[in-house]
C-alpha cells in the first residue's frame, strides 16, 4: 500500500555553489577505487600499510625511551651506592681521546652550509685583549680555512699597533671571502664583557671568555664524551678564569697550589692529554705574571705548553 | 478728542522734549569733559616727550648705505663670557624675543647658534621711550646695540651664553624685519613628538622649504649645513692627502650616458643638449689621460620622477675615480677608508652641532668600522635567506631587502657603514667588468649607511672590444656612444671608482628622515623655488 507522498521541498538536483577559496580535500570515502594499484577495500581487522609504519616508528622510540630510562636508572645507582667515590682523575684515561684528532664536522656543529662564509664575531675590550681566544684561534687555522680580520669599532679612538695584528698576517686570497671555510672577525670595542655573536637568527650572543673558548674549541675537537672528564675541564675552565684571571692575590696563591698538586699527577691539567683546560689555565697564569714565581710542577707544566708552539700568539701580545 | 486732551498733550510733548533736551545737554557735557581730559592727557604726553632725555641712544638707524667708515670693533655672541665683564661693547644680532615688563624690557639677541639675554631698564641712561621702543622692535630685526657685559648669580638656562647678560646703553635698528612672520623660530625647531604632546605647534616640512631663508636660520638648521660643509671639506682634505686631483666636469652633455630615460633635455641653439647624469663618462676619460686618480664635486641631474624621501632631481655629487694595479679591491680600500676618515672627522670635530641636531631629531649615534666590513653578495642573501626572504641568487636587492639586510649587519656586527661586494652582472649597467670565474657575477659593489645604499661602483671595461659586446648585450645603440668607446681605443689603464651624495650622506650619518632636510633649497618633481 502506498504511504504518504510528500512533494519535495527543492528539486532534487540543486546546484551547490561551492566556494573557490576553501582547501579542497579529496574525498575519503572513494579514495580506494580510484588508486591505480590494485588496492582492494580493506577489510575488517586490516590495517592500512601507512598506519602500521607509523606504529613501527612509534615502537622504535618507545624502546629508545626504555634504553634511556634503564641507562639513567643505572647512573643514579652508581652515584648513590657507597662505593661510587671514584677517583675521576684516574679514570678518565678510559675516556675517549680528548686531542684535536677527533673528528668534527663544521656543518653539524654550526648548521647547514648556506653558500656563504660563516662568519664568526668576536667583540673584545682592547683594555682586555682575550689570550685564550688568540691561541684557539691560531689551532683553527691550523684545522681550517680560516679568514681572519680585525676591526677597531667607532667607540675606540685608537688601539695600539700590536692589537691590531694579534691575528696574524692577512691572508693571500682574503680577498675572496667565499673560498674559506670559517671566518674570524675580531672587533675592538668599548663592550664591559667580551662578546660573540655567530647566527643572529639561531643562537643569542654568548658572552665571557670562557664560554666563547668553549664554543670555539668544540670545533677543533668534541668535548670528552665521559662526562667526569667533561665537568674536570670545565672546572678547571673557570678557575682558570674567575680565580685566576679576576680573583685576589690570594684566591690566585691557591689556585696556583691546586694546579700544582694536580699536575704532580699527570702531566695535563685533565689527564694524559693536552686540553682547553691547559689552554685557559696557561693564558691567565700568563696574563696575571705569575709564571715565574709558579711552583715547581706549574713551571715544568709551563714548559711543556711552550714546547708545544701554540702559545706564540699570547705571548707576542703581551711583549 | 477734547481740546483738554490736546493741550495735555503738547504739554506732555513739552515736558518729553525738555527731558530729551536735557539729556542732550548731559551728553554733549560728557563728551567735552572726556576731550577736555584727552587735551589735557595729550599736553602732558607732550611735556614727557620734551622730556626724553635719552632720544639720541635708540631708534631706527638709516639704511646703512656705507655713508661713512666706522672704525667700530663688534663682538660676537659667542665671544661673551664672564671675562668680559664689565665692558662696554657694541654687537649687532637679530632681536630673537622682545618682552616689556614695567619699567624694564628684556630682549634675546641671536647670532646663528647663540643667543644673549640683554635688559633696557628705566634708569639715567634710559628713558622710559625708550624701553618702549625695545619692546616694540619687530623679532628678526637685526639691531646695533651698546651695551656693558655684566656677570649674573643664576645661570640663563635659556640662552647659549648662561653667565653674563647685557645692561643695553644704546640701540639702533639697523635692517627692520616685518611684524608678520610666515613661521615662528621656536615652532621650526620644536621636535615633533613635542608638539603634539604639549599642543604646540610645529611647522610643516613644506612651509619651512617655502620660507627657506628664515628657516636656516633656525639652530638646527646651522648646525646641518655646517655639518655638510665639514662633510664636502673631509671629502677634499682626504682625497689630496692620498694623491688624488680635483676636476670638473662638463654638466651639459650631447648624450646621454646611462640608460636615457632619467635626463633633462636643455635647447641649445639649434639643437638640444643633455643636463650630465653623472660625471661618469669625464671621469674614466681623465684616467685614460693618465690622471691616475680624480675626485669631482658638483651638481648631477636627474629627471626621475620619484617622490620619495630620498630622491632629488638636482644634488650634489661626491666622484672618486681611479686606475689600479692588480685588483680593484685597491680601488674599494680608498673608497671606504676616505669614508672612514670623514666619519672619524666628523665624529671628533662636530659633536656640537650632532648634538644640536639630535635635539629636535633624536637619532642613534653613527657606528662604524675601520677597515670597513665587506662582505659578498652570497653572504648577504644568505642571512636574508635565513631571515625568511626568498630570493634568486641573480635577483637585485629591493628597498625594504637592503633595509633588513642593513638591520642584520648591524646586529651581527653593531657598524651602520658596510660594503656588499660581487653583485650579479645581469642587474649592473653595461660598462661593468664582469667577474673572471664566475659570469654570473661581476666586479661590483654597493655601500650602504644605515640600511641605505650610498654608493654604487664598480671596476669599469676598458676594453673597447669587450665593452662593444657588452653594449650590444645589453641592447644600447652603438653610435649614441661611439665617443665613449673611442676613449678607451688608445691603452688605457684598469680602473675604477664610485659616486656618493652629499646630501644623502648627511642626512644618513645624522640619522634624519627626509633628503630635503639637508639641501638647502631642494629640488624634485615638485618644486622648483626658492
Amino acid at each position: 500500500m502506498p504511504m504518504y507522498q510528500v512533494k519535495p521541498v527543492s528539486g532534487g538536483d540543486m546546484k551547490v555553489d561551492l566556494p573557490t577559496c576553501m582547501y579542497k580535500l579529496p574525498s575519503f570515502h572513494s579514495s580506494h577505487g580510484s588508486s591505480g594499484s590494485p588496492e582492494h577495500a580493506l577489510q575488517n581487522g586490516e590495517v592500512d600499510p601507512a598506519v602500521k609504519a607509523l606504529e613501527a616508528r612509534q615502537d622504535e622510540i618507545m624502546r629508545k625511551l626504555y634504553e634511556l630510562k634503564a641507562a639513567v636508572e643505572g647512573l643514579a645507582k652508581t652515584v648513590t651506592t657507597p662505593d661510587a667515590d671514584l677517583d675521576l682523575t684516574v679514570s678518565s684515561s678510559l675516556s675517549s681521546s680528548t686531542t684535536f684528532k677527533g673528528t668534527t664536522d663544521l656543518d653539524t656543529l654550526l648548521g647547514k652550509d648556506l653558500g656563504a662564509l660563516r662568519d664568526i664575531v668576536i667583540n673584545a675590550n682592547p683594555a682586555q685583549p682575550p689570550l685564550t681566544l688568540l691561541v684557539l684561534h691560531s689551532l683553527l687555522c691550523q684545522r681550517y680555512r680560516v679568514l681572519s680580520t680585525v676591526h677597531v669599532h667607532s667607540s675606540v679612538t685608537s688601539v695600539p699597533p700590536q692589537l691590531l695584528s694579534c691575528l696574524g698576517p692577512r691572508h693571500a686570497d682574503s680577498y675572496a671571502r667565499h673560498m674559506f671555510q670559517l671566518g674570524f672577525t675580531l672587533i675592538w670595542k668599548d663592550v664591559p664583557k667580551l662578546q660573540m655573536k655567530f647566527s643572529v637568527q639561531n643562537m643569542c650572543p654568548i658572552e665571557g671568555e670562557s664560554n666563547v673558548a668553549r664554543f670555539l674549541f668544540k670545533l677543533l675537537a668534541p668535548y670528552p664524551s665521559d662526562p667526569a672528564a667533561a665537568t674536570l675541564v670545565d672546572s678547571w675552565l673557570d678557575t682558570a678564569f674567575f680565580q685566576l684571571a679576576e680573583g685576589s692575590a690570594k684566591e690566585r696563591a691557591a689556585v696556583l697550589r691546586a694546579l700544582n698538586s694536580a699536575l704532580g699527577r699527570n702531566p695535563w691539567l685533565s689527564g694524559p692529554e693536552f686540553s682547553l683546560a691547559d689552554v685557559a689555565c696557561y693564558c691567565c697564569v700568563l696574563q696575571t705574571g705569575s709564571a715565574a714565581s709558579a711552583p715547581a710542577n706549574v713551571q715544568r707544566w709551563i714548559k711543556s705548553c711552550d714546547n708545544l708552539g701554540h702559545f706564540g700568539p699570547a705571548k707576542r701580545l703581551l711583549q | 478728542m477734547t481740546k483738554e486732551g490736546v493741550q495735555g498733550a503738547t504739554e506732555e510733548e513739552q515736558q518729553a522734549q525738555s527731558k530729551k533736551a536735557l539729556k542732550k545737554q548731559q551728553k554733549e557735557a560728557e563728551k567735552a569733559a572726556k576731550k577736555a581730559e584727552k587735551q589735557a592727557k595729550l599736553t602732558a604726553e607732550q611735556t614727557t616727550e620734551e622730556d626724553d632725555f635719552a632720544k639720541d641712544r635708540y631708534g631706527l638707524s638709516a639704511m646703512v648705505q656705507s655713508q661713512q667708515k666706522l672704525d667700530r670693533e663688534l663682538v660676537r655672541v659667542q665671544d661673551l663670557t664672564p671675562e668680559k665683564a664689565d665692558q662696554l661693547i657694541w654687537l649687532r644680532a637679530r632681536v630673537h624675543t622682545s618682552r616689556a615688563k614695567g619699567k624694564q624690557c628684556f630682549l634675546v639677541l641671536r647670532q646663528q647658534q647663540f643667543n644673549v639675554q640683554a635688559l633696557v631698564a628705566v634708569g639715567d641712561r634710559a628713558s622710559k621711550q625708550m624701553v618702549k621702543f625695545a619692546a616694540n622692535i619687530t623679532k628678526e630685526s637685526i639691531v646695533d646695540v651698546e651695551a656693558s657685559v655684566r656677570k649674573v648669580e643664576q645661570k640663563i638656562e635659556s640662552c647659549s651664553q648662561q653667565d653674563v647678560e647685557l645692561h643695553i646703553e644704546r640701540i639702533f635698528v639697523i635692517s627692520q624685519a616685518e611684524p608678520r612672520l610666515p613661521l615662528q623660530l621656536e615652532d621650526a625647531v620644536r621636535p615633533d613628538g613635542e608638539g603634539e604632546e604639549e599642543g604646540r605647534a610645529t611647522v610643516n616640512q613644506d612651509t619651512k622649504l617655502d620660507n627657506r631663508v628664515i628657516d636656516l636660520r633656525t639652530t638646527t638648521s646651522q648646525a646641518i649645513f655646517r655639518l655638510q660643509s665639514g662633510v664636502c671639506q673631509l671629502f677634499r682634505d682626504t682625497l689630496t692627502h692620498k694623491g688624488f686631483v680635483e676636476i670638473q666636469t662638463p654638466k651639459i652633455i650631447s648624450a646621454a650616458s646611462e640608460g636615457g630615460a632619467n635626463v633633462f633635455t636643455v635647447s641649445y641653439f639649434k639643437t638640444s643638449a643633455y643636463l650630465a647624469q653623472s660625471p661618469q663618462l669625464y671621469k674614466q676619460m681623465c684616467i685614460c689621460a693618465d690622471f691616475d686618480k680624480v675626485f669631482c664635486v658638483g651638481p648631477v641631474f636627474r629627471a626621475e620622477d620619484s617622490n620619495t624621501h630620498r630622491h632629488l632631481t638636482e644634488f650634489v655629487g661626491l666622484d672618486i675615480e681611479m686606475a689600479f694595479n692588480y685588483h680593484y679591491h685597491e680601488v674599494i680600500d680608498s673608497i671606504t677608508d676616505t669614508m672612514v676618515q670623514i666619519f672619524k672627522g666628523l665624529r671628533d670635530n662636530f659633536q656640537t652641532e650632532i648634538q644640536t641636531v639630535n635635539k629636535q631629531f633624536p637619532s642613534e649615534p653613527f657606528k662604524f668600522l675601520e677597515p670597513t666590513l665587506r662582505l659578498e653578495y652570497t653572504e648577504g642573501v644568505a642571512m636574508l635567506r635565513e631571515a625568511g626572504v626568498e630570493m634568486g641568487d641573480e635577483d637585485d636587492l629591493s628597498t625594504p631587502n637592503e633595509k633588513l639586510l642593513g638591520r642584520l649587519v648591524k646586529e651581527k656586527y653593531d657598524t651602520d657603514f658596510y660594503v656588499l661586494d660581487k653583485y650579479p652582472l645581469a642587474v649592473r649597467p653595461f660598462y661593468t667588468m664582469p667577474d673572471p670565474n664566475n659570469a654570473k657575477y661581476s666586479n661590483s659593489y654597493d655601500m650602504f649607511m644605515r640600511g641605505e645604499e650610498i654608493l654604487s661602483g664598480a671596476q669599469r671595461i676598458h676594453d673597447a672590444q669587450l665593452l662593444t659586446e657588452r653594449a650590444t648585450h645589453h641592447q644600447i645603440d652603438l653610435e649614441k656612444i661611439k665617443s665613449y668607446i673611442d676613449s678607451f681605443r688608445f691603452g688605457a689603464p684598469p680602473h675604477g671608482g664610485g659616486g656618493i651624495g652629499l646630501e644623502r650622506v648627511c642626512m644618513l650619518y645624522l640619522g634624519l628622515h627626509n633628503v630635503r632636510q639637508t639641501s638647502m633649497f631642494p629640488r624634485d618633481p615638485k618644486r622648483l623655488t626658492p
